[in-house]
């Protein structure tokens, strides 16, 4: 089965470069963590067929930012997809959702595939609404937030992990999925992988050669939240005394 | 001004009202068109599946034309419903919109990004899609006239439900809550959770916990899920046992007035997030908070 692995190469939001605003430039880039699980998912269920990665570029500066996006995907590479297509375009970068959506849909409907793999959010943005737009651009049915997955015989059973229920669901090939954290534990590349990876093509593409145009950018804002916490640490005595002075701490904030 | 709200709530309504001119909703039975009588200017009634995002996005494309604003709420097959709709009518998608209002043929809206450590005000063209996370925006819609009409369909789901299973669930509403005390993956087995059952219980609060808890180690219901992708809470106190304090875990406790933490290592993340911390193995100190708090309630 021919799979393509959507992987976002997300802020990494554990070391965002705050000034007056959120320095999204300067702010380095990382995989987004639930699409490790997408990558082990496809490299479960590819069989004898390919795997291939699927990045847009979203956060410039372009030219800097291609480097660093290489590295990430070198990662999934090492993980056990065979080749990767970066679509790296000035127009993409911070790019409406819908354009970076028709930019996926356009690498899939070039390459093929039998099998769209997501992750269910992302971590710099956590919205979930790639998947089912590309699934709406291609025409193919989506299945979200899916926790178990098995093919068999062109059909996809999956089970989607819903707030209240549990539901499993059928859907024919080709399709759009969405993965959870829970599916997998994402292997990590031995050296050896690693080294392997060095060679697997990564292949960039712009818009032309993609022959789409995409609308204007959006406008978007970011404001740090500055959450000032006290940062009290009790760390000498007792475990009885430092039990007491917590609660004089809590006793004193009116909390207990 | 027209908005359609799919999945339509009294929360829904009352944020569609405030964006000013006629608003539509899209159910998909009699029941619900009932139930909405009188809170909206029409209400569509689809012979679609409610569960089946494609089927209810295809059908909420039909009534989106001349639309300005579609709303639907932040639930899982909201948002797959907002992404589908979303592209097929070339708009934009907010999800888990703080606020949001229509100026000069334009949305703007803001919410959390970068887990929870920013703001962003967006601005996105009409026509526009947005979700609403529940509980945010409080208000009664208008009574208006309705007028209840019929949209049949024939659609072919491509997608099959085989069945549905429903979660445990228990009564704990941690939105709610005043104090919390939340486990973390420093506990060792499900037993010693009790340990943090009893310190709610002597502290009054309710229990929650980090997703792996409830996610990989099925320890508690995920109704205890504190976080990103979990509850948002918002405590007068916080009390996170065993937790490392990962940013997708904070994201869910930024609203709480204090937050301790207790944890064996001093380089935890945690402490960088909290008011109060203790540097402590939780089997030892936990015990004696329990005895401590109980006899001091107990004055
Ligand atoms: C997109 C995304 C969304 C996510 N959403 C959420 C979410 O909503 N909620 C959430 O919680 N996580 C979420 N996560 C996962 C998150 O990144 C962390 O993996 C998770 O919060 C870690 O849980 P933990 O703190 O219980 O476990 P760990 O990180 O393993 O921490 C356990 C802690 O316990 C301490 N400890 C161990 N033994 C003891 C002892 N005897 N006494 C005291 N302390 C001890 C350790 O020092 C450690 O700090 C999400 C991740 C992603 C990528
Ligand atoms: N720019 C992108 N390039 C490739 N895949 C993406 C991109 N943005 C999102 N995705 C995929 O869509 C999923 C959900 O992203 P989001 O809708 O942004 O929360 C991610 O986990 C990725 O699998």
């Amino acid at each position: 089965m021919k799979i393509a692995v959507l992987i976002k190469t997300a802020l990494d939001t554990s070391q965002l470069r705050v000034r007056d605003t959120v320095v999204v430039e300067e702010t380095p880039l990382k995989i987004s963590d639930i699409d490790r699980n997408a990558v082990e998912e496809a490299v479960k269920l590819k069989g004898q067929d390919k795997a291939y990665g699927v990045t847009v570029l979203k956060w410039g500066p372009l030219q800097r930012r291609i480097q660093e996006a290489e590295n990430v995907l070198r990662e999934a590479l090492a993980m056990g997809l065979d080749e990767a297509y970066l679509v790296a375009d000035e127009k993409l970068i911070n790019a409406s959702h819908a354009a970076t959506a028709k930019a996926i849909a356009a690498v899939v409907k070039k390459v093929g595939a039998d099998l769209v793999l997501a992750g269910e959010a992302t971590v710099d943005n956590y919205t979930g609404q790639i998947p089912p737009r590309v699934a709406a651009e291609l025409g193919w049915p989506v299945v979200t937030y899916v926790r178990e997955l098995k093919v068999e015989g062109g059909k996809l059973v999956a089970r989607r992990d819903l707030e209240d229920h549990v539901e499993v669901v059928e859907v024919p090939l080709p399709a759009v999925v969405s993965v959870t954290r829970e599916i997998n534990q994402p292997r990590i590349p031995t050296l050896l992988a690693i080294r392997a990876a060095m060679k697997k093509p990564i292949n960039k593409l712009t818009l032309a050669d993609l022959g789409i145009s995409v609308e204007p950018k959006v406008s978007a804002a970011y404001k740090p939240l500055l959450m000032q916490r006290k940062k009290v640490v009790i760390k000498d005595g007792t475990p009885e005394e430092k039990a007491e002075k917590l609660i004089q701490y809590l006793k004193q904030e009116g909390v207990i | 001004m027209k908005t359609l709200v799919v999945y339509p709530s009294k929360e829904l309504l009352y944020v569609a009202s405030t964006l000013g001119g006629e608003v539509v909703a899209l159910v998909f039975n009699e029941g619900e068109a009932e139930a909405i009588k009188g809170k909206a200017h029409r209400v569509v009634v689809a012979n679609v599946d409610a569960r089946l995002p494609d089927a209810v996005a295809e059908a909420a494309a039909k009534v989106a034309q001349g639309v300005d604003v579609v709303l639907l709420p932040s639930t899982k097959n909201g948002k797959t419903v907002g992404g589908l709709l979303a592209q097929r009518i070339g708009a934009e998608l907010i999800v888990d919109a703080t606020s949001l209002r229509v100026e000069g043929g334009a949305l703007k809206a803001e919410r959390y990004v970068f887990g929870n450590k920013a703001v962003a005000t967006v601005e996105v063209p009409l026509p526009a899609v947005a979700t609403v996370p529940p509980g945010r925006f409080q208000g009664e819609p208008p009574a208006v006239q309705t007028s209840v009409e019929k949209l049949q369909l024939d659609t072919a789901p491509k997608t099959r439900i085989v069945s549905v299973e429903e979660k445990a669930r228990g009564a704990v509403k941690l939105e709610e809550a005043e104090i919390i005390v939340s486990v973390g993956r420093g506990f060792k087995k499900k037993e010693d959770l009790q340990m943090a059952f009893e310190l709610a219980k002597v502290l009054g609060g309710q229990v929650g916990c980090s997703r792996p808890i409830a996610a990989d180690l099925k320890w508690l219901p995920e109704e205890h899920w504190v976080g990103l992708s979990g509850k948002k809470v918002k405590p007068k106190l916080y009390l996170a046992v065993g937790i490392s304090g990962q940013p997708q875990h904070i994201a869910g406790i930024l609203e709480s007035r204090i937050i301790a933490a207790i944890n064996n290592d001093p380089s935890a993340p945690i402490f960088q997030n909290a008011d109060y911390g203790v540097v402590e193995d939780l089997y030892k100190i936990v015990p004696i908070l329990i005895n401590k708090i109980s006899k001091l309630k107990g004055q």
